[in-house]
């Protein structure tokens, strides 16, 4: 079993973290986001990322905005709300705290 | 000379050939199904078609007015697909997992059906050897010694008749020998979809003397 295959599950649990993390740079829509994410160990598609975001948005973690573009009919642009903020803040000190504990473990 | 489609995707028109629209329906009606339980469903399907046609948008230009059935299965691949809730998070990390290749959808769990196209009488012996991956021969062989050893064996094989299911279209066919479905068969599968759609549950007696009627009544 290789490196890749071993952590599947990782990645996948990490997905969301990733998005929340793109997100909360700058407002995206999908396309920017793939592209963002692509070349990276969370490339994903469209058929994964839109029933995700959509879940956030259920969960108040992110909101869209309609922008127009020059290129095509208006497009959906991703943030980060309060609480999506307040989660991102409270995940990013969890994985902090759990790579500390696997470096403790080995000391 | 292909016959095309004219559809409406994210509210503009595209031209489609008729295999990439047969294909492109096929991935919708899929996405369509994985999101039955999803609150946000009709959205996310609306994104979903918008993403479709932002991708046409790549593949057309002034001397390029339609969407090639190959390009409409490389929009496919790009989309990936849909799961569900959003819950399990990265379909492409699965199909990593399961080592599917790009063209093929789906590895399926494979099952024990009657191949009534590929058999001498019922397909009993080719679903089994399907089932089992084995050359069809040595179970005809088998089947045919046993009888001659005892009779029992015929009312096994008449039993399997009745109860197996017969595997007739592309997918049934493709879930009998446990392969991934290709593109192509999902096409076919969708035509075959609208044919069948009319004769769909029958009650199991029913099934179990059709079956009986199509292999006597037709062969002897």
């Amino acid at each position: 079993m290789s490196f890749s295959e071993k952590f599947i599950a990782v990645r996948k649990g990490l997905l969301e973290f990733a998005v929340l993390r793109a997100i909360a740079g700058e407002k995206l829509y999908v396309a920017d986001l793939l592209k963002r994410l692509a070349g990276t160990e969370f490339a994903t598609q469209e058929g994964t990322l839109y029933p995700l975001l959509s879940r956030l948005r259920r969960e108040s973690l992110v909101d869209y905005e309609w922008q127009e573009s020059e290129a095509g009919p208006p497009r959906k642009y991703y943030r980060l709300t309060k609480s999506g903020q307040q989660a991102l803040s409270e995940l990013q000190g969890y994985w902090t705290h759990l790579t500390r504990t696997l470096d403790r473990i080995g000391n | 000379m292909r016959k095309v489609t004219l559809v409406s995707l994210g509210g503009n028109t595209y031209q489609l050939e008729e295999e990439a629209h047969v294909a492109v329906a096929a991935y919708l009606d899929r996405a369509s199904r994985a999101l039955a339980a999803n609150p946000d469903r009709a959205e996310i399907l609306a994104d979903l078609e918008q993403a479709i046609a932002d991708k046409c948008d790549t593949f057309l230009g002034k001397h390029k007015e339609v969407i090639l059935a190959t390009e409409a299965l490389q929009i496919i691949r790009e989309m990936g697909p849909v799961q569900g809730n959003g819950e399990e998070g990265a379909a492409a990390l699965d199909a990593e997992a399961a080592g599917a290749d790009a063209g093929s959808v789906r590895p399926r769990r494979r099952r024990l059906m009657r191949l009534p196209e590929e058999g001498m009488m019922g397909g009993v012996c080719s679903g089994i050897a399907a089932y089992f991956n084995i050359d069809v021969v040595w179970v005809r062989l088998a089947f045919v010694l046993l009888v001659f050893v005892t009779g029992v064996w015929l009312f096994a094989w008449l039993a399997m008749l009745i109860v197996m299911p017969a595997a007739r279209t592309p997918e049934q066919i493709a879930s009998a020998r446990g392969e991934a479905l290709s593109a192509r068969e999902v096409m076919d599968m969708a035509r075959a979809k609208s044919a069948d759609l009319g004769k769909a549950a029958a009650s199991g007696l029913r099934d179990a003397q059709r079956n009986l009627r199509e292999t006597f009544g037709s062969r002897g």
